[in-house]
């Protein structure tokens, strides 16, 4: 019992210190070498962090059953442990006009971007939980594209941290992503129903609004989520992104960033405007069939397999974190996903 | 301006019927009849049916916490309306 948390007192030393010293002096070394060293302590994770191997590759089995061997689901999980450790240097790469990180990534689907701004409704632009999401919306923006974020920085909301803890996040972790926005997020929580007029106020404004589908509907929300095929299961997915595209005429667009085998280079990949007529699952359904093939493409991009609570809060797994198909989305208390994230320190994904 | 605003209230975003005939002091946000797509519907209901533009700094609960409340902000805006009209 001691060990254990010794081992975890340690565990989150040293997780602070990557994220306020190791993480900021490898953003200073030339890429290479910084995303080398930063590979290899996503390789010591993997070997270090047993509980939490063993719950990535028990989701990616669960998930994605069949098609996955198990030394598949280690090879995955291994470079999920590789792509948490670059994406905290990816934030720290931000500073300066975010020129260290620009030069590492290649925007492809720019022109669609425009075409969609040149019309004049903003961009709803649609991803997941995927890959170094923010730091690439921090990217775009510093290209020139005027963005803003629907999301929550969740570490505001946790129960059991402390505002020291919370000074910490907000500096080493949004603070960054914040400097290269057009607008502050807007964040979906209870209460806040002005959350879609803000996101319309933006996209008529002729920006480029960003929401992530795979979040998990807080509970005040689970009862407008929308069943839809994700991953070759259902999945109880928001339909916001739908919804303010219909209203409000914007072009939703989907965005994935993917990590280059040299792990210092990447590429968002955005495609052309993704049909939103018809009824509103089956328009969801295309969002999420994009992000389904993005996910099947590369997992190991996909922050959400480290927690079992999200997966089964989305619909993905039973609610015991076992292979039971879940009958739909399942209603789990709304701090659950939020109390799976608290009991780890890595506010991206570890 | 309170029946136009209370008969769209009603007809398109109120699901449950019992809370029909709907009241102009019933509180949207509390009886659920006003979710964050609900009031996206309303502002551009309201921009659309009075002419005016709903900026971020007007998008307060407390504006569309009832039909009686959405009236109260909307002729409160009516001299910054005419004022910016002339301007």
């Amino acid at each position: 019992m001691g060990d254990k948390r010794a081992w975890k007192s340690l565990r989150k030393a040293e997780a602070l210190a990557y994220w306020a010293v190791g993480a900021p002096a490898l953003a200073r070394l030339p890429a290479a070498l910084g995303y080398r060293i930063a590979r290899g302590r996503g390789d010591w994770l993997f070997r270090h962090r047993a509980e939490r191997r063993a719950e990535l590759a028990r989701n990616l089995q669960l998930v994605l059953g069949d098609e996955l061997s198990p030394a598949a689901a280690q090879q995955i999980t291994r470079e999920w442990f590789r792509l948490t450790s670059c994406e905290v240097v990816d934030l720290k790469r931000l500073r300066h006009e975010a020129r260290p990180l620009r030069r590492l990534v290649e925007i492809r689907g720019r022109e669609h971007l425009e075409a969609a701004l040149a019309a004049g409704k903003g961009v709803i632009l649609c991803t997941g939980h995927f890959g170094s999401f923010l730091s690439g919306f921090s990217v775009l923006h510093a290209s020139g594209f005027p963005v803003t974020t629907i999301g929550r920085w969740h570490y505001n909301y946790m129960g059991g941290i402390s505002s020291a803890e919370r000074w910490f996040w907000d500096r080493v972790y949004a603070r960054p992503v914040r400097r290269h926005q057009q607008r502050p997020n807007i964040e979906p929580w209870p209460g806040r129903v002005q959350v879609a007029a803000l996101a319309s106020a933006a996209l008529r404004a002729n920006e480029i609004v960003t929401i992530t589908i795979d979040a998990v509907p807080l509970g005040s929300d689970r009862a407008r989520s929308v069943e839809v095929p994700f991953l070759g299961r259902r999945a109880g997915l928001l339909p916001g992104v739908v919804a303010l595209a219909q209203v409000t005429g914007a072009p939703v667009l989907m965005g994935f960033l993917y990590r280059a085998a040299d792990y210092g280079h990447q590429v968002w990949e955005i495609s052309p405007p993704v049909p939103v007529e018809g009824d509103t699952a089956t328009a969801l359904g295309r969002c999420a069939a994009e992000l389904s093939a993005a996910i099947r493409r590369s997992p190991a991009h996909w922050g959400s397999w480290c927690s079992t609570g999200s997966l089964a809060d989305l619909g993905l797994i039973g609610p015991q974190g076992d292979g039971s198909p879940a009958a739909g989305p399942v209603l789990l208390p709304v701090g659950r996903f939020i109390q799976d994230r608290s009991a780890d320190i890595f506010p991206v994904r570890d | 301006m309170e029946t136009i605003i209370n008969d769209y209230i009603s007809r398109e975003l109120v699901q449950d019927p019992a809370l029909l005939p709907l009241a102009n002091e019933t509180s949207l946000l509390e009886s659920g009849i006003l979710d964050s797509l609900g009031l996206l519907r309303l502002v551009v209901f309201l921009e659309e049916q009075f002419g005016i533009t709903m900026g971020d700094a007007d998008l307060l609960p407390e504006n569309f916490a009832s039909v009686n409340t959405i009236c109260a902000y909307l002729r409160a805006r009516e001299p910054r309306k005419q004022k910016s009209t002339r301007g």
